[in-house]
């Protein structure tokens, strides 16, 4: 069992860094906040099949519903700053410096 | 307004959750509610605001739900009070730290600020406070006081630091925001009634002065400057409210320091209590220089702009006497 856990660990890992480290396009990190949130649904599905504690096998149709509507806030998000600025470039976003 | 109303339900969901995906849902539904809010007035600069809003409490949840799940797997539990595993506690104030904007996780907080109307601002600053300080209440038991000392030490720091070369209104009200969460933070482990003290009269200074500033439209140093032509007896109190921020002895907001540094005493943490004194103090400067360029000089600049008589809204010269 602890190779799963590794899985998802590493899934989310690796994806925080991606999110952490990305270099021109927001999209980009729009697809490693998903990922995140897949790898944290892949954990918490496998949490009632292992525990065999059958009422939470509602929690992870829950977290898919906020994520979907988080998703697609930042996807309006990206449209917005397509409109005003141009591209998603990150580089363009330097209009509040201190 | 029916973003207002999802506000205060995400705010309620949060503050009466015992189980970690409802504190999360309510987190969610804040940061839904307020994206919008802060790219309304479809300026570059709001939506540049929306986004790194956006990235980074979006990354806080996702940190927050990874690390309740990790401690679910180690532990077979969901309740919030009752956080056994070590990395999942470490992973929770990172997140709380992003949300709430304590050093080293405060970059984003002035560029938001900025970027925002200022009701927005003062929605940002006191509202969206209040969900993860009830989280970081809650929890705070089982996190390490060391982290959290050094998070708060170099918040106040900082916030003293970073708030010196700014002219900007909001900008300085984001790092006195970011000091004044130092000074809540740093007695969490030891009293946490200290730390919703200091946060309620916080949020209640803050608020007088962000509807202070909204009444006379001042986002500049220099229309600051000249708004006592447009409501003198509003200006004085606005300066009673900057100085009670500052928090200087008579008025308000000298409880909540006064309390910290004699609970800190008492915990034997006088190093501490001396050095979060001594940091505090370059908050006073820029609080005075607010003050100075407010209501005790009249310059004779104030032949700018016509538009300055013009006053948004029926001035209520009652709040800042809060």
């Amino acid at each position: 069992m602890s190779l799963i856990h590794l899985s998802f660990y590493s899934a989310f890992t690796l994806s925080s860094l991606g999110l952490a480290f990305h270099r021109t396009h927001l999209i980009s990190a729009l697809l490693c906040l998903e990922s995140i949130i897949l790898s944290i649904y892949i954990g918490l599905s496998l949490w009632p099949v292992q525990n065999q504690a059958t009422s939470f096998t509602l929690l992870p149709v829950l977290i898919l519903a906020f994520s979907a509507c988080e998703a697609g806030t930042g996807l309006a998000i990206l449209v917005a700053s397509t409109r005003t600025h141009g591209s998603d470039h990150l580089h363009n976003l330097n209009l509040l410096q201190c | 307004f029916i973003l207002m109303l999802s506000l205060a339900l995400g705010t309620m969901i949060t503050i009466t959750s015992n189980h970690w995906v409802t504190a999360w849902a309510g987190l969610e539904i804040n940061t839904l509610a307020i994206i919008p809010l802060i790219s309304k007035s479809h300026h570059p600069r709001a939506i540049e605001a929306a986004t790194k809003y956006f990235l980074t409490q979006a990354t806080a949840s996702a940190l927050m739900l990874f690390s309740s799940m990790t401690n679910a797997w180690s532990s077979g539990q969901w309740d919030i009070t009752q956080l056994t595993n070590p990395p999942s506690c470490l992973l929770l104030t990172a997140a709380i730290a992003i949300k709430l904007g304590l050093t080293p996780f405060h970059f984003w907080f002035p560029e938001v600020l900025q970027g925002s109307s200022l009701i927005t601002a003062l929605l940002l600053s006191t509202a969206m406070k209040f969900p993860p300080t009830t989280i970081l209440l809650l929890t705070s038991h089982s996190l390490n006081p060391t982290l959290l000392s050094t998070m708060a030490i170099m918040s106040i720091a900082l916030g003293g630091w970073m708030g010196l070369n700014q002219t900007q209104t909001r900008k300085i009200l984001a790092f006195s925001s970011i000091s004044h969460l130092g000074w809540m933070t740093i007695i969490i482990t030891y009293n946490p009634k200290l730390t919703l003290l200091t946060f309620y009269l916080y949020s209640l200074m803050t608020t007088s002065i962000f509807l202070s500033m909204n009444s006379t439209n001042t986002l500049k140093l220099s229309t600051l400057m000249t708004s006592w032509t447009k409501a003198p007896m509003l200006n004085t109190t606005l300066m009673l409210t900057l100085l009670s921020l500052a928090g200087l002895p008579p008025l308000t907001g000298f409880l909540p320091k006064w309390l910290i540094i004699q609970e800190l005493t008492k915990q034997e943490m006088t190093t501490t209590a001396t050095i979060i004194s001594m940091l505090s103090l370059l908050g006073l400067f820029f609080y005075l220089r607010l003050t100075y360029c407010s209501t005790i000089t009249l310059p004779p600049n104030s032949s700018n702009k016509m538009k300055q008589w013009s006053i948004k809204k029926p001035v209520n010269t009652l709040t800042p006497t809060l």
